[in-house]
């Protein structure tokens, strides 16, 4: 069974001194850089070591999800401070100003693929559209369906460019897609993005769904073109997937990333198997119910050590 | 629908009364003294200036204890004159109600935490961008250890020359903060729906801390004296679906007290309230901010028509200064912001103004300016209205 992360890690106590410092113009930015360095580093090398199919960058100097795109995107300025969903985390709000596109801007600061990753393959964990589009303000676009095409359509380039540089697994944050409760109309038009981000794309997908319960759109995303959908079943009970024909993969999101109790193995093992024998899928992967980074950064680590304990055992 | 009536009408029987939501920026020579650092000629000069303004009596003692090494005596002397330094700030403002500036206090977290049973913390979470807090984790059964906000209370009674109002930070806002290991752990035997059995267990933690932690902190309080009491619940609309538990917490928290009680919230929709908020059985004020999302033209207190829609006639507390920009809110902009909240609700005994939270992230300039400008703003609004 593979088992693999799913966007954002904690800082280390040592980077959040760091960055801290940097704030208040006593850290350089290379001191700074140097520091994210040591923390990408010690958790490649935390995944690699665990086995994982696919290792990821832990995001490290991404100050949200959106916020490495208002650089990257032409179009996009950053707004306030805004909750990010129901956490006690905030988030500056993008605000689309003019057409947003993809201009060929440099990706090695926010996605990293150099390090030695021991035969493992990179996963690079990007905004979906639907959820870029709905925590942006719209300044630009006359229609919502203009601009999450617009955002489908760079995400593309975007990602295209990062499969040159060595990604093959691609894996899009869509808590949206559970907590507000998009139209039938809405759900089209996320449907018809993701055939625009994963046409020809030629690597590995995923949807991965958090903070909600997937059992509400289900019906909807089940058929959309990524290879895998990701489920948080902190917020999805499980008997709300079983009436569906799940062809593909399900990224079982039983380690609970927004709070610090340690899972067990015996229950993630018969919650797994559970997911295997009701819902049928075509695989299981395990993974956090979302990302770590609510958590303090040892007890991610711990984590991230049950999460490698149970892929193998349940195997 | 409990229609909700009852409130406290000011003691000091003008309309408009001026609070303070809670915090004020610690004193640059009290975090010196406090971390043994030798206390700085610029931070002697703060002391100096604003001793100077605020009529502070005691600047010279002050400088007695700077001068000497820290030890448990000294460092409790000094905090008791922060208090007396915040107090004194707060009322040459011109405030009708005013605290210590949680002089005393780490934060609102972490110091009721730290002085409760129950909570480990393991270390740092992102709040945004490069800003952190410390994250507690609930691993036992909750309990009260000490009263952790009585001898503050004890001493700004005795020093202030003006009305008192105690913040406290509510059980709703202690849980949502904290990581619920304790209470999750005895219900984790159920999988198949983990989401309802979370819940589940968020209930039991915030009740335990109303009922172990809260309350008897409140009955500290109320037996030492206190009239007023906030209960400040900054993070009670984050999960719209627990908004009950608040309300039951609070209920659990202040059932029989005689005190006067209000809540703080702030940076929320307040539509997700209602009803639910009706239920609060003993509380006389909602304090609320608005001027952080406010444009100059009073649109943001549009939300005050919920209270009307909802029958809910308890007293307002109008955030109407910004504590997150350094602009200084003219005393003409705080007028109209009253003006326009008396337009609303009808009844102007019912409002009483403040900023928006607490203004712990200003200097200790823009802090005075603001609420010196609210004072001011408040008269003006006096003078037209009476």
């Amino acid at each position: 069974m593979e088992g693999h992360l799913t966007g954002a890690f904690p800082r280390s106590e040592a980077l959040v001194e760091a960055s801290r410092a940097a704030a208040r113009g006593r850290v350089s930015p290379d001191e700074l850089e140097a520091a994210y360095a040591r923390d990408v580093e010690a958790l490649v090398n935390l995944q690699t070591q665990a086995k994982v199919e696919f290792v990821v960058d832990g995001q490290l100097n991404w100050k949200d999800l959106f916020r490495p795109f208002s650089e990257l995107l032409t179009g996009i300025r950053l707004g306030g401070l805004t909750r990010w969903f129901d956490n006690n985390t905030f988030y500056r709000k993008p605000i689309i100003v003019d057409k947003v596109r993809y201009a060929g801007a440099s990706l090695d600061t926010y996605f990293r693929c150099s390090l030695p990753h021991n035969g493992a393959r990179w996963k690079a964990v990007l905004p979906g559209p639907y959820t870029f589009a709905v925590m942006s303000q719209n300044t630009a676009y006359s229609s919502f369906g203009d601009l999450i095409d617009a955002l489908a359509h760079s995400l593309k380039d975007v990602i295209s460019e990062l499969k040159k540089a060595g990604f093959e697994y691609f894996q899009f944050n869509e808590p949206s897609i559970c907590f507000s409760e998009p139209s039938k109309n809405e759900l089209q038009l996320i449907k018809q993005a993701y055939e625009v981000l994963v046409k020809g794309i030629g690597a590995k997908t995923a949807l991965h769904t958090y903070f909600g319960d997937a059992g509400k759109v289900i019906d909807s995303i089940i058929d959309f073109s990524t290879d895998c959908i990701g489920i948080d079943f902190y917020a999805t009970s499980i008997a709300s997937l079983v009436e569906h024909d799940f062809t593909k993969e399900i990224g079982c999101g039983c380690i609970d990333a927004r709070n610090s109790l340690l899972e067990t193995p015996d229950v993630l093992r018969k919650l797994i198997r559970k997911v295997e024998d009701d819902v049928a899928p075509k695989a299981v992967y395990v993974t956090p119910n979302c990302d770590l980074e609510f958590l303090p950064q040892n007890i991610a680590v711990k984590k991230f050590h049950i999460l490698a304990e149970a892929k193998e055992t349940v195997a | 629908m409990q229609k909700q009536r009852k409130r406290l009408r000011d003691h000091t029987n003008k309309l408009f009364p001026v609070q303070e939501i809670g915090s004020l920026p610690k004193p640059p020579w009290l975090i010196s003294y406090l971390r043994g650092r030798a206390v700085e000629k610029p931070e002697l000069e703060h002391l100096a200036k604003w001793s100077k303004i605020s009529g502070f009596e005691a600047e010279k003692d002050i400088r007695a204890v700077l001068s000497q090494p820290k030890t448990a005596e000294t460092e409790k002397r000094i905090r008791n004159f922060a208090s007396l330094f915040a107090i004194r700030f707060l009322e040459s403002a011109g405030l009708d109600y005013v605290y210590d500036g949680e002089a005393n206090r780490i934060e609102m977290y972490e110091h009721p935490i730290r002085h409760s049973e129950g909570f480990e913390f393991y270390g740092h979470v992102r709040s945004f961008d490069d800003r952190y807090y410390r994250k507690a984790a609930c691993v036992r059964k909750v309990g009260f250890r000490d009263a952790y906000h009585l001898d503050e209370f004890t001493y700004a009674k005795q020093a202030a020359k003006r009305k008192i109002k105690v913040p406290v930070t509510g059980p709703y806002t202690l849980a949502e903060w904290s990581f619920n290991e304790f209470y999750q752990r005895r219900l984790a035997d159920d999988y198949h729906d983990l989401s309802k059995l979370k819940s589940e267990a968020k209930r039991e933690l915030v009740l335990d801390i109303a009922t172990q932690i809260i309350r008897p902190n409140l009955q500290a309080l109320v037996d030492a004296g206190a009239e007023w009491i906030q209960i400040d619940e900054p993070a009670v609309t984050t999960k719209p679906g627990e908004i009950p538990f608040f309300v039951e917490a609070f209920n659990e928290s202040t059932a029989g007290l005689s005190c006067k009680f209000s809540v703080h919230i702030c940076y929320s929709d307040y539509r997700v309230l209602y009803p639910d908020i009706l239920e609060l059985k003993n509380c006389s004020q909602l304090a609320l901010e608005f001027a952080n999302r406010d444009d100059d033209t009073a649109a943001a207190y549009a939300q005050l028509q919920l209270l009307n829609e909802f029958e809910d006639e308890r007293e307002v507390g109008l955030g109407v200064a910004d504590v997150h920009v350094d602009d200084v809110e003219e005393p003409s902009l705080i007028c109209g912001r009253i003006k326009y909240a008396v337009k609303t609700l009808g009844d102007p005994k019912r409002i009483y103004v403040n900023p928006d939270c607490g203004l712990r992230t200003r200097s200790w300039d823009i802090a005075y300016s603001k609420l010196s400008n609210i004072a001011e703003g408040a008269e003006m609004a006096r003078r037209e209205i009476s």
